[in-house]
């Protein structure tokens, strides 16, 4: 009788101490994976970071004005060429 | 079967055994031997085992902590969590500055040395410098060198793919300011150790500097992170700041300023853009500027943000000040006449006058033409501290509080220390010295119906709660006199802007040298628009202009219309008036000095 629990009891132990070593296994892969997450996630970060760098410097007035003057040739709007409309105004 | 023939050779103990002998009855007992020997034995194997208590003793109690920082220094790594500077953004998101990762690039000059040379002239070409120069920084003592700081990443990833032993890279961030030079004194810039050195970079260092973290992780064999030891301290990238300026303002305010300072031939210009709703600066540029992304060759006169570090006599955009203290107390009216001629005053023993005389003016017109010796008629009246309380009410002579560094007070004297000609001079501006911020400031009460809200170089998001300083009602007429400034007949017809109703005061001064006046001038302007519900203040100053002209009105005047022009259509404001075509007269009216 205490026989057959002994090897019960040790088959439970090796179980055990199988699945602890899965466990570990498994955290320790998800936290590598964790790992790489977030380091993906700071590089996306710092693209965007880079990229609403890349837009200011895209899209500053300077540079507008100089491709609607020069490429575009296009000219300062004047009071004197606008026609202003007030709503409801017959 | 037999059984196995008694061997003859073996030991007698063992035969004695197998032929089943007790142990007792063994013959070697028998033997006598001295007692001391197995004392002996006894005490050397005790103090084997005291010795090895001992040593585990030395190991486990003493040097415990030593081994184990050992045993940890091989498994654990103290990982550093650098945060990121915080983002300077326009009010409407664009960036105006951002920081991007870089490396810098360092050397231990003695395992550098021994490198091919070939592998160092790719260096050399990589770091952009000559051969010469990288030997020069490789031939030290020191066992750490830094090469060059601040090389982007791409550049530095060829670097490393060179595999030269004793070259190493740190991550540290670069600054990036895409407006450049328009932007360049609001938002300052900083050093290689990304700190603020100057402008809101240095102002919201604190917020913007963000805390490092650090971690404790066991690493494995391959360099991953397999756990956290401690808890990890998260970093706390900065927060980012809002401005308050608009980038496309001030653009408009720096082109224009810079245009109107080279046709004048000036040797320096401000100029500021505040919203009259909210205090909020909009716009805040000086001539000359440098451009934040290559500070190789700076200036001090470069660096100088006039706006706010300069003081100057502002000359006569002081008088509406004088003239609303006097319509708030009902000592006058704008009809009040005073005699202004023959255009000169002799007070105690100094004479002041005017450019030309004008004969009898109203109190309006004393503005609209901008007589010295009306406002000091009009200043006469009313006590020192008054005039004083006045001046201190509206910020001239005080600390500004924008969270602006350099920021500086100016000088109001002590009421108390007044002769009658200093209230006289002091009251159309000589005598007493302000920034251009503040000048600017000064008039919200014009603008605000009689009350004043501190300035703010941040996004408002809340409007603050005025101050009152003078009655609505004056501030109302004030309006109306400074209208006429503008109209033919004023001091600046050339600040007119088309569809707009727009008002201002001139203002031309001797600048003081060493203690002396001398024949150099600042013209300065401050202008509100649209004057049937006022939304921006718009103040000039242009130092030293020597192109023939020096006068506010004809110099710092048509900056403000162009600006005021620009901006208003940027702002989508409606127009608030029919007059498109706008007639400059020849002979406007001179400034008095």
């Amino acid at each position: 009788m205490i026989g057959r629990l002994s090897i019960l009891v040790t088959a439970l132990l090796v179980l055990c101490g199988l699945s602890l070593v899965n466990a570990q296994y498994q955290a320790r892969s998800q936290f590598i994976e964790l790992e790489r997450a977030q380091s993906a996630a700071r590089q996306l970060d710092i693209d965007w970071a880079q990229l609403q760098l890349d837009q200011s410097t895209l899209g500053k007035s300077s540079r507008i004005e100089e491709l609607a003057r020069g490429d575009l040739n296009m000219v300062a709007l004047t009071p004197q060429r606008t026609q202003y409309l007030t709503v409801g105004e017959k | 079967m037999t059984r196995m023939p008694p061997r003859t050779n073996v030991a007698p103990g063992r035969v004695a055994a197998s032929r089943g002998v007790a142990f007792s009855a063994s013959p070697v007992l028998k033997v006598k031997m001295p007692a001391w020997r197995s004392r002996l034995v006894l005490f050397v194997l005790f103090t084997a085992f005291v010795a090895l208590a001992g040593r585990a003793l030395w190991l486990q109690g003493m040097s415990t902590d030593f081994l184990q920082k050992q045993g940890e220094s091989r498994y654990a790594r103290t990982l550093e969590l650098p945060a990121t500077r915080g983002k300077i953004i326009d009010r409407n998101g664009q960036v105006l500055a951002s920081s991007v990762p870089v490396k810098a690039i360092w050397a231990i000059p003695d395992d550098v040395q021994e490198a091919p040379k070939a592998k160092l002239v790719e260096l050399a070409k990589l770091l952009d410098m000559s051969g010469a120069e990288l030997r020069k920084k490789l031939d030290s003592d020191r066992s750490f060198v830094y090469l060059k700081r601040q090389v982007e990443q791409d550049t530095a990833d060829q670097i490393v793919k060179l595999g030269i032993a004793g070259i190493e890279t740190r991550k540290e961030y670069k600054r990036f300011y895409p407006e450049g030079e328009v932007t360049a004194h609001v938002v300052g810039f900083t050093n290689v150790e990304d700190a603020g050195q100057d402008g809101m970079e240095l102002g919201s260092q604190k917020t913007l500097a963000g805390m490092t973290g650090s971690r404790r992780v066991i690493k494995d064999r391959l360099g991953r992170i397999v756990e956290d030891i401690e808890a990890v301290r998260e970093p706390h990238d900065g927060r980012d700041l809002t401005l308050s300026i608009d980038s496309k303002i001030q653009y408009i305010a720096f082109t224009q300023l810079k245009e109107a300072v080279e046709k004048n031939k000036a040797k320096a210009g401000g100029i500021i853009v505040i919203d009259t709703h909210t205090g909020e600066v909009l716009a805040l540029a000086n001539i000359p500027t440098y451009n934040p992304n290559d500070r190789s060759v700076l200036s001090g006169e470069q660096l100088r943000n006039r706006v706010l570090t300069d003081t100057f006599e502002p000359g006569s955009t002081l008088k509406p000040f004088t003239i609303a203290l006097s319509l708030d107390t009902h000592r006058v009216t704008p009809s009040t006449v005073f005699q202004t001629a023959p255009g000169k005053m002799t007070i105690g023993t100094a004479t002041i006058g005017d450019a030309e005389p004008h004969g009898a003016l109203t109190v309006a017109q004393i503005i609209q033409k901008s007589s010295n010796i009306g406002t000091a008629k009009v200043a006469l009246q009313m006590p020192a501290q008054e005039m004083w309380e006045m001046f201190t009410k509206v910020g001239l002579g005080q600390q500004p509080k924008f969270g602006f560094p350099g920021a500086v007070a100016g000088r109001v004297r002590p009421y108390k220390s007044w002769r009658p000609i200093e209230q006289a001079t002091m009251s159309y501006g000589q005598g007493i010295s302000l920034s251009l911020i503040q000048l600017a400031h000064a008039y919200l009460i014009f603008a605000r119906n009689g009350d004043l809200i501190p300035l703010s170089f941040q996004k408002v998001t809340e409007p603050p709660v005025g101050q009152r300083v003078i009655a609505e009602n004056t501030a109302l007429e004030m309006r109306r006199m400074l209208e006429t400034v503008v109209a033919p007949g004023g001091t600046a017809p050339q600040a007119q802007v088309p569809g707009y109703r727009v008002g201002g005061k001139t203002g031309t001064a001797y600048k003081i040298v060493g203690g002396k006046y001398v024949k150099k001038y600042v013209a300065d302007f401050v202008g509100i628009v649209p004057m049937s519900d006022p939304r921006l203040i718009i103040a000039v100053m242009i130092d030293e202009p020597s192109n023939g002209q020096h006068y506010g009105g004809t110099v710092a005047g048509p900056v403000f219309a162009n600006v005021a022009a620009n901006v208003l259509r940027a702002l989508n404001v409606a127009p608030d008036s029919t007059v498109t075509n706008i007639i400059i007269p020849k002979d406007a009216i001179e400034e008095s000095l």
